[in-house]
């Protein structure tokens, strides 16, 4: 298969926080807001005037300092995110919006803050709540926080316009982001996708950290390469799989599970498509901050939604994923010492292999995987097994 | 006749095998790993290849499968295959009632439940530390200043078990430095030794679903006291293999060889 001709230029953007979009951003007077959670609605910081950055920790080695104030028995993520923050890779940001989601990354997200790590003049950290269950009662105490502790302080702080009409503005450029990704995510569903998951994952991610507006003509002509793009005539994988778990921020781990001879065809985790990239509809009859919301509830498939209905929905979307992407198995991931996804992996994996008969390798990792032997080993282990079941199927 | 080859390139120890169109072992080395993986896996095919008089290079093998650590880089290799899948297939060769193994391997311990075809059910593996590994045993063997084999001997005669409590090979080596200033008995140590990384095989093999009619593979297979050990921890008997249990991987790579050839 021909190269991508944009990858390169997508790849760039990830390898570091302040990347050259994001720079041009702020050289072009929009306030950069640092994100750090799947449950913030992207829209409400991308208003016009100000844009998202999710963060990671690209290039990582040594998370010593973060460890020092963390603790090693936390999450490597929150850990990692907390060293850059020490090394000053985020000084570039006027804010940090931060839900009381979860504790680490909120333990991150306050050393951050208390050890003054982004000395730029009138940065601030918004903390809001996050529900834990996404009926009525949770919907309105969702919009008080989203307008109380991230649309008020972006007003207030940075002199946002938070209208309506705006917010408008906002789903719609979402919006048009997600129409995008699901276009190129539909050729995965190909029986020899044109498009691997390693480039899907670049591609993606890089939505998470960039200015939307200034991506979307690269965007743009990446899916106008793929419509004519042709796989090779001998498929280069051996098996499909689907990942799932807590969040990948480097498309790198991909890579590992596909060169050993898998192609991960759907991606259920934070900075994956599926669910965060389907469009928000939005209607004329009510607010928008409340549909946005309902959106994110309704679709939010963290684990820290613990009610039973949830939690089982979860595993139905994945067992859904497996089926509509033609899928041979999944992929749990966890990182390391995150605890909604130690129980989610431990629960669904064992409901993956039992109740839905799918064929599922479980495993946690750390947040640099590197070029990780041992976790190669486990996925050529789990893609030869795969394999070895499917040509005994077909007999 | 037609020969297929598995060379299982460890981490500590490289390991050959060549079998005929029976399936039947015709030749077998393991020699110590060297630094390059490629070096090792080229001595080790060198010398299997020498003992079967058809054969003068590896390259005269009608199809080579790679694993171990260095499988990819196994010179003349048509694929690498992972050993978890390999070592599967060995034991399921060696002895087709087998059910799991557990790998102790230089540099990792694995879990692996094994499907009636010899492919694999399921598996657990260790991450990146070395505790319970053929790297841990040889550090508290040189921290004994003994071969791997006089420890293994000496953990027998321990009428009783000091518990080691450090899982890490660092800390557990400074562990052992204390006991032994203590003046506590050496065979005691080794056997407290032992049953640590019995534990740890205990869990992999849980993890993996292994029940019942579990052998052992890797160098550490050899370490009769860590087999008492783990019969001990997991109250079952180990089942012994008729083959050397260091080839297994080896073995199993030249039975897919084979298979591939024949598919």
């Amino acid at each position: 298969m021909r190269d991508l001709s944009q990858l390169y230029y997508f790849e760039k953007l990830l390898e570091e926080a302040n990347n050259d979009l994001v720079r041009e951003g702020v050289a072009r007077g929009l306030h950069p807001v640092g994100s750090v959670c799947s449950l913030i609605p992207e829209p409400l910081l991308n208003l016009p005037g100000c844009f998202s950055v999710r963060l990671r920790a690209p290039r990582t080695g040594s998370i010593d300092i973060g460890t020092y104030y963390m603790s090693s028995l936390l999450c490597e993520c929150c850990r990692a995110i907390l060293e850059r923050a020490v090394e000053g890779g985020y000084q570039f940001l006027d804010c940090i919006i931060a839900p009381d989601a979860c504790s680490q990354m909120n333990r991150c997200v306050e050393n951050i803050e208390h050890l003054n790590c982004i000395e730029k003049e009138g940065f601030f950290v918004s903390y809001c709540d996050a529900p834990m269950k996404s009926d009525d009662t949770a919907l309105r105490h969702y919009v008080r926080q989203m307008k109380a502790h991230v649309l008020n302080p972006l007003q207030e702080k940075l002199g946002v316009d938070i209208s309506e009409e705006n917010l408008r503005k906002a789903v719609e450029q979402h919006n048009q982001i997600c129409r995008i990704l699901q276009e190129i995510s539909e050729y995965r569903k190909e029986e020899n996708p044109r498009i691997t998951g390693y480039e899907f994952a670049v591609l993606c991610t890089a939505t998470y950290c960039c200015p939307k507006e200034l991506l979307m003509e690269k965007l743009i002509s990446v899916a106008e390469e793929l419509k004519t793009r042709q796989p090779d005539g001998k498929p280069a994988f051996r098996v499909k799989v689907v990942v799932a778990g807590s969040e990948i921020d480097d498309p790198g781990l991909i890579g590992l599970m596909e060169e050993t001879g898998a192609r991960v065809v759907a991606d259920r985790f934070c900075f994956g498509a599926l669910p965060e990239r389907i469009p928000i509809a939005l209607n004329d009859a009510e607010d928008v901050l409340t549909q946005i919301c309902r959106h994110y509830l309704k679709m939010g498939k963290c684990p820290r939604y613990m009610n039973a209905e949830k939690v089982l929905e979860r595993q139905d979307y994945v067992h859904q994923l497996v089926q509509e992407y033609h899928a041979d198995g999944v992929i749990y991931q966890q990182m390391k010492f995150c605890d909604y996804w130690g129980y989610e992996r431990a629960y669904a994996s064992k409901n993956m292999r039992e109740k839905y008969s799918v064929p599922t390798l479980s495993i946690d990792r750390p947040y640099v995987t590197g070029s990780s032997g041992q976790l190669r080993t486990r996925f050529q282990a789990f893609v030869e097994s795969l394999e070895i079941k499917k040509l005994q199927r077909k007999g | 006749m037609r020969y297929f080859g598995g060379c299982d390139a460890g981490s500590t120890y490289t390991k050959c095998v060549i079998i005929d169109e029976n399936s039947k072992i015709v030749a077998h080395v393991t020699n110590r790993s060297r630094i390059n993986p490629v070096l090792s896996a080229e001595a080790a095919l060198k010398e299997a290849v020498a003992q079967v008089e058809e054969l003068h290079s590896a390259a005269d093998l009608t199809y080579l499968v790679g694993t171990g650590y260095g499988r990819n880089k196994v010179p003349f290799a048509d694929e690498n295959i992972s050993e978890i899948s390999c070592h599967a297939m060995g034991v399921h060769m060696a002895n087709p009632d087998v059910h799991a193994i557990i790998d102790i391997g230089g540099q990792d311990v694995k879990g692996i439940a094994i499907d009636t075809d010899g492919t694999v059910l399921n598996f657990a593996m260790n991450d990146k530390c070395a505790a319970g590994t053929g790297r841990f045993f040889e550090s508290m063997a040189n921290a004994f200043e003994m071969s791997l084999e006089e420890f293994s001997r000496l953990s027998l005669k321990a009428k009783n078990v000091i518990p080691i409590t450090a899982q890490c090979t660092v800390f557990a080596e400074s562990e052992v430095v204390s006991l032994v200033g203590e003046g506590k008995p050496m065979e005691e140590i080794a056997a407290g030794i032992q049953l640590s990384v019995a534990k740890r095989c205990f869990v992999m093999a849980k993890k993996a679903g292994a029940t019942d009619r579990i052998t052992l593979t890797g160098g550490c297979a050899k370490n009769e006291g860590l087999k008492q050990a783990i019969e001990k921890v997991l109250k079952i008997k180990v089942v012994d293999l008729p083959v050397d249990p260091q080839l297994m991987g080896a073995l199993g790579a030249a039975e897919y060889s084979k298979r591939k050839v024949h598919v």
